[in-house]
């Protein structure tokens, strides 16, 4: 803690709003740390407690605002690629994309407390067609809510973190080896998990003329073509493969319940 | 969505080149019924 301490006081603000700034777009930033850290700084009279407040939450908007801006563009691609590091990427957009139908804009507000919905939640709703001013409301009251929180945690917990710090010095080696091993012990689990849904990475491939002889041959009965674009889907005059449906992929778990089990299923987007 | 499919146990397989190659391929289309559209999530 007193190495943060220092490190707070000699780059003070610019370290924090950039620590905020590279978590908000998806970076593996540690924010909340950031943040307690500075409110720690903020008790001790090295740093002003507004000041931090201010700078941290346009930091956040700012990075916020950018994946808003690409998620409007980009949509789905966007979506897959800042879930690429996880080790279930679907369930992590799918995860994302549920919270909204479930919660509703309320979600920008809260999504900065909820792990793997705090990045989608802004190019989700870019992706979603969300106003912009609308968004720059809801996406203030949650980053000032958790920009907030974390930097309170700090003022008022100051000594407790310090108390915390020198802990682990006195500890000694015997920490070393228990980080150590949990360390190892995590990876492990991250590989296992990896392992276990390798699986379903691969998924068959099939170009269009195979298709189109396929659908002439055996015509249509054993065969169902979905669209699932995220996006481009709402300008009038939009066009489909001539007898597919519409899967929303934002809603994808009660759409799956319509789905025939015994049919092939050939997916497409743009 | 696809690996979600399979992982359903779903048959799925994935267009390659999607609805651009599909009509590049000169195969039919059709306009997406307003139905669809309506379905879709905005916050406008």
């Amino acid at each position: 803690m007193n190495y943060f301490l220092s490190l707070i006081a000699r780059h003070g603000y610019a370290l924090v709003s950039a620590v905020v700034l590279a978590e908000s777009i998806g970076l593996p930033m540690p924010a909340a740390l950031a943040l307690v850290t500075g409110g720690a700084a903020a008790a001790s009279g090295i740093l002003n407690a507004p000041t931090l407040l201010l700078l941290g939450t346009g930091a956040m908007l700012l990075g916020d605002s950018l994946l808003f801006v690409l998620g409007r563009n980009m949509g789905w691609a966007l979506l897959g690629f800042l879930c690429r590091l996880s080790v279930n990427p679907e369930s992590c957009i799918l995860r994302s994309a549920e919270s909204f139908y479930k919660r509703g804009k309320i979600t920008l507000v809260i999504a900065k407390f909820i792990p793997g919905v705090n990045t989608m939640a802004p190019p989700l709703a870019g992706s979603m067609k969300m106003r912009f001013l609308q968004f720059l409301r809801l996406d203030l009251a949650g980053a000032t809510l958790y920009v907030a929180a974390y930097l309170t945690l700090g003022f008022l917990f100051r000594d407790f973190l310090v108390s915390i710090a020198q802990g682990f010095r006195a500890a000694g080696r015997a920490m070393e080896v228990a980080l150590l091993a949990a360390l190892i012990g995590y990876v492990v689990y991250r590989i296992w998990l990896y392992r276990k849904y390798a699986v379903y990475r691969v998924v068959p491939r099939v170009q269009v003329e195979e298709l189109a002889r396929k659908l002439a041959s055996e015509g249509d009965g054993n065969i169902l073509i979905v669209d699932v674009r995220s996006h481009g889907y709402y300008d009038a005059g939009t066009e489909r493969i001539k007898g597919s449906i519409r899967l929303e992929p934002n809603n994808l778990s009660d759409e799956l319940k319509t789905l025939a089990k015994d049919r092939d299923i050939y997916l497409y987007c743009t | 969505v696809a690996h979600l499919l399979r992982e359903k146990g779903f048959n799925a397989f994935v267009i390659v080149g999607g609805l651009a190659a599909w009509r590049k391929a000169g195969e039919p289309l059709e306009p997406v019924p307003h139905d669809d559209l309506v379905k879709l999530p905005t916050f406008s």
